[in-house]
């Protein structure tokens, strides 16, 4: 029999997530093109879930309550587990954020489940993802009747439907259990660098930067581009290397510029979610097999101590050479 | 306060590894240093910081592995934690975060934790479950990526900020007990103080074999480890490193990136 396939929206500030749109096209490869039914929590949904069904011609469960309307565990993951039909064998899909891999053991559990997190890639039933900051691949084979699966954000295209009828919606009407825990708001944080957001060129530390002192070469190196920016990994604000307003990735920005110098990175999918859609990628790293390799255009193997240096004082040849001529 | 941290052993660089045909998992070479999971240090961080704080508490530390893993929780003693419990689980192949689940959740069910808290996710397998499903196991309430606590001993409930995408912080209050996995950055780790490592040199740990706590079903099995499809559309610049500089400025003034 045919596994049901569900997935879970996520919607942003009003705006369903582009999160949302990949794991679609995720559901799309498990199912050999079957559509799957997406399932939409929060305390008002009719909006997206009919952006999501004209979207993506799938059916639409929009459940709702009060208690939906900010992300919690046990209220998302009651209302998941009361709409799932009870003895039909399914996938259930999530975007590996903070809300899907919050979410997704509990449903697992809950299920009896395998669960299977940040997943980047689906061969029949071989979902493919990362260890060891993307050195290797695991290649799992779930074993029971439900699967929860979470998917890496990225790893798959965002899903452009060709269907021209939309899916049908079913609004639902969520129980209020109790809470063990209540979410009581989101705070913004006030440590944004504007000049990441604006810069045409990035230039970012990682932990292969080693210590403190040379985060001056970062900085050097920031200072032979105009409108350049320093960026960071989240490893180097932790170590206090740098601020956390130069942090990009998962939990800091996301920033494309025209040019993103990744220097001593490791290449974590943390961090290259945050700067993947740069236009050129140049990564020096000493690790011939670091995963920034993989999506950086212009690849150094080098040690970023000695190799800043010289790069820069090619760059004052170079461009005395180009004053001349 | 009774708190739980668990701790996993994790290999220090990934550089020491390779992929054993055998075992379908990665294998340890002689030369690999094992260490804390730095994600879990954190987690211990910030439950030495509650003990400071609140009179009355206790900090066990617990990890799941073969032998070589009573070193990590070793650290954990010598950094401050009152009690190190070691589940004795030999095999080095693939082990699955439910399973880890399991035998923590069989540990510490009747235990009387106020508390347990763990790294985020390891920094080698990167799954980000063992919490939640330790939490889910127990039917306790769970937060995930806090960045901040704060205990309300009043109404016996936690305060905590869950970094969440885009810079941004979910608060979340939690009745005790309650299950946390902490974000790096919350706080700094302390080195271990002389008086402590004097004291863990010589402090039994309680070692439970993981054969002798309820069997888990398993739910997955890891059919290899390979190296990653190889989707590099890059170049990768050759020659000497002044070679690469100039060929690397050339390739960027071509691309006008460099004025």
């Amino acid at each position: 029999m045919k596994k049901d396939i569900y997935l879970i929206a996520e919607s942003d500030q009003g705006c369903i997530t582009p999160e949302t749109y990949e794991l679609i096209t995720f559901a799309e490869e498990l199912s050999g093109g079957r559509l799957p039914t997406v399932i939409i929590l929060g305390r008002n949904n009719e909006t997206q879930a009919k952006e999501l069904a004209e979207k993506t011609g799938c059916n639409v469960l929009s459940v709702t309550s009060d208690h939906l309307n900010l992300y919690n565990t046990q209220a998302y993951s009651d209302a998941i587990l009361a709409i799932l039909p009870k003895d039909n064998p399914s996938w259930i899909c999530l975007a590996h954020t903070s809300t899907g891999y919050d979410l997704a053991p509990r449903i697992a559990v809950k299920l009896n489940a395998a669960c299977i997190t940040s997943v980047e890639k689906i061969q029949g039933n071989i979902l493919s993802r990362a260890l060891c900051q993307g050195r290797f691949m695991a290649d799992i084979i779930p074993e029971t009747p439900s699967i929860v699966v979470t998917v890496l954000p990225g790893a798959f295209p965002a899903s452009v439907s060709e269907s021209n009828s939309p899916g049908s919606i079913q609004m639902l009407q969520a129980s209020v259990p109790h809470l063990k825990s209540k979410t009581l708001g989101i705070k913004e944080v006030e440590h944004r660098d504007s000049n990441l957001k604006d810069a045409e060129v990035i230039v970012a530390a990682g932990r292969g930067v080693g210590k403190k002192e040379n985060v001056s070469l970062i900085n050097e190196l920031a200072a032979i581009f105009p409108r350049s920016a320093v960026g960071a990994s989240r490893s180097v604000c932790d170590s206090g290397w740098l601020e956390y307003s130069h942090q990009i990735g998962t939990t800091g920005q996301t920033v494309s510029p025209k040019l993103y110098i990744a220097c001593g990175i490791s290449g974590a999918i943390q961090h290259v979610s945050g700067m993947k859609k740069s236009q050129n990628i140049v990564a020096v790293n000493s690790d011939p097999n670091a995963a920034i390799f993989r999506v950086a255009h212009y690849c150094i193997v080098e040690d970023l101590t000695t190799f800043i240096p010289i790069m820069i004082d090619e760059f004052k040849g170079f461009s005395l050479m180009r004053s001349l001529f | 306060m009774k708190i739980l941290v668990c701790v996993k052993q994790v290999p220090d660089s990934g550089d020491t590894l390779a992929l054993d045909e055998r075992t379908g998992w990665l294998s340890y070479k002689p030369l690999t240093v094992f260490r804390m999971n730095k994600f879990d240090e954190f987690a211990l961080e910030e439950a030495l910081l509650i003990k400071e704080h609140y009179v009355r508490t206790v900090v066990h530390t617990l990890s799941v592995g073969p032998e070589r893993v009573g070193s990590t929780i070793r650290r954990a003693l010598e950094m401050g934690a009152d009690y190190g419990i070691h589940i004795l689980d030999p095999s080095e192949g693939y082990i699955s975060p439910f399973a880890v689940a399991s035998l923590i959740a069989a540990y510490a069910r009747d235990k009387g934790y106020d508390l347990i808290m763990t790294g985020v996710m390891a920094e080698d397998d990167m799954a980000c479950q063992t919490g939640q499903l330790i939490a889910a196991l127990l039917d306790k309430p769970c937060a995930t990526s806090v960045i901040k606590t704060q205990i309300r001993p009043e109404d016996s409930t936690i305060m905590v900020d869950r970094e969440i995408e885009g810079g941004r912080r979910l608060s979340v209050r939690l009745e005790i007990p309650a299950v946390l996995t902490i974000q790096p950055g919350i706080n700094t780790p302390r080195y271990p103080s002389l008086s402590n490592v004097m004291r863990a040199r010589i402090q039994k740990q309680e070692v439970m074999r993981s054969e002798d706590l309820p069997l888990s079903e398993t739910r997955e099995r890891c059919k290899g480890v390979r190296l990653p499809d190889s989707t590099s559309l890059g170049i990768f610049i050759e020659g000497s490193s002044r070679e690469k500089a100039r060929k690397l400025l050339q390739a960027l003034h071509e691309k006008s990136l460099l004025l």
